[in-house]
């Protein structure tokens, strides 16, 4: 009886309006054209620079790394690791390209697009450990730039003393990380709660159905 | 022979197809736009998916079965957005009076229905079979309480198979699914 009554008011709706005017060919030569996910979903842009990024200081550390290796000079270590790094990365971001795969997402069956989207979502969140990682090698590197610039004998005393340069790379990357979880990730963080919700929300009403 | 042909970077066959159903995308938007704006927002980004779907399809998917997901999926990311954002009334507000009534009317009758339950009528006062819900979004067809006891059962036991074969800290860190 309900339904009955609801098929009479879907039937009611007027044929033509503002609403629902038909579609003309103009209109849809520009709606085709658009990126129908908005931008808190739409990763791929990201992803893309920061393997560009990536990409780029994984080679520059490269050629560093050889050049150290046959001069057999200090920094050996901190370049092995940055390059196991860099290449992590790189790694992890094309995979999740590639597992997130933008030209498809919309033509999955609703579950799997959600399921998809929460799992690319979680792991652009645990990107920005690496970034946080990164950025500690980095400004480790800034510092003993411009100390060399303006303290030479602190440079020394720091480019001699794997501890403390070690040290202020775990200081720099923790402090990147807190930074990183109070600005940027709170945004993705209810992103993916909210996904998470909706998708908890249908799976319970359709098996309570 | 494919007889689609291309003007302007756009196929053809999309935009007639796209022409023909989007009746159906308006059906959606009556369901889960409040506005004229949200309206008009969800229609084009429903479009746009479907456009996007159809050409990136596979060989063996259907173009029907594209677009009706491309529906389902926008709806449920506009059902999110909505839900994030800040709490404000919500009321109906379209542009043409009789629009406005029989948006009304709709809302009234349905009452506080779920995402879920707006699926189904979706299917149900477009006159599509009921087990396409399964096509769409995934999600198993209702079942009356005698299968779902042995069904609950079935999925258990395979729940157990699986799961001996994976170490499950591995398979969630390696499988991203």
């Amino acid at each position: 009886m309900e339904l009955k009554k609801l098929q009479e008011h879907w039937d009611s709706f007027p044929e033509v309006s503002m609403e629902e005017r038909p579609i003309l060919s103009s209109d849809l030569e520009k709606i085709v054209v658009k990126n129908p996910l908005s931008d808190a979903f739409y990763l791929r842009r990201r992803l893309l620079a920061r393997i560009i990024v990536f990409s780029v200081l994984w080679i520059v550390n490269a050629i560093q790394l050889r050049s150290q290796w046959i001069s057999d000079g200090p920094d050996i270590s901190e370049l092995i690791a940055l390059f196991g790094l860099l290449t992590y990365c790189l790694y992890f971001h094309i995979r999740l390209l590639f597992f997130a795969d933008y030209p498809t997402l919309l033509s999955l069956p609703l579950i799997s697009f959600l399921g998809k989207l929460e799992t690319v979502l979680d792991k652009y969140i645990t990107s920005f450990k690496f970034v946080s990682g990164l950025a500690g090698f980095y400004v480790l590197a800034l510092i003993q730039y411009l100390l060399f610039r303006t303290n030479k004998g602190a440079h020394e005393t720091l480019s001699h003393n794997d501890w403390y340069k070690w040290l202020i790379l775990i200081f720099i990357s923790v402090s990147v990380d807190i930074l990183l979880l109070h600005s940027i990730i709170p945004k993705y963080r209810k992103l993916l709660a909210g996904v998470r919700k909706y998708k908890e929300g249908i799976l319970v009403k359709a098996q309570n159905k | 022979m494919n007889n689609s042909s291309k003007k302007g970077g756009f196929d053809v066959d999309i935009r007639s197809l796209l022409k023909i159903q989007h009746k159906k995308v308006y059906a959606i938007c009556r369901l889960f736009a409040d506005t004229y704006k949200e309206h008009q927002f969800l229609f084009t980004n429903i479009m746009a998916a479907a456009s996007q779907n159809i050409r990136g399809r596979r060989e063996n998917s259907d173009k029907q079965t594209l677009v009706l997901r491309a529906c389902i999926n926008m709806a449920a990311l506009h059902s999110i957005t909505t839900e994030m954002a800040p709490v404000v009334e919500r009321s109906i507000q379209f542009k043409s009076p009789d629009y406005q009534r029989s948006m009304t009317r709709l809302r009234q009758s349905m009452g506080e229905a779920s995402d879920y339950e707006k699926f189904r009528l979706f299917l149900e006062l477009e006159k599509m079979p009921a087990e396409e819900l399964t096509h769409l979004t995934g999600l198993p067809l209702s079942r009356n309480a005698v299968g779902k006891k042995k069904e609950k059962e079935t999925d258990r036991a395979q729940l157990r198979k699986t799961s001996f074969n994976f170490i499950p800290y591995l398979k969630q860190k390696l499988v991203w699914n």
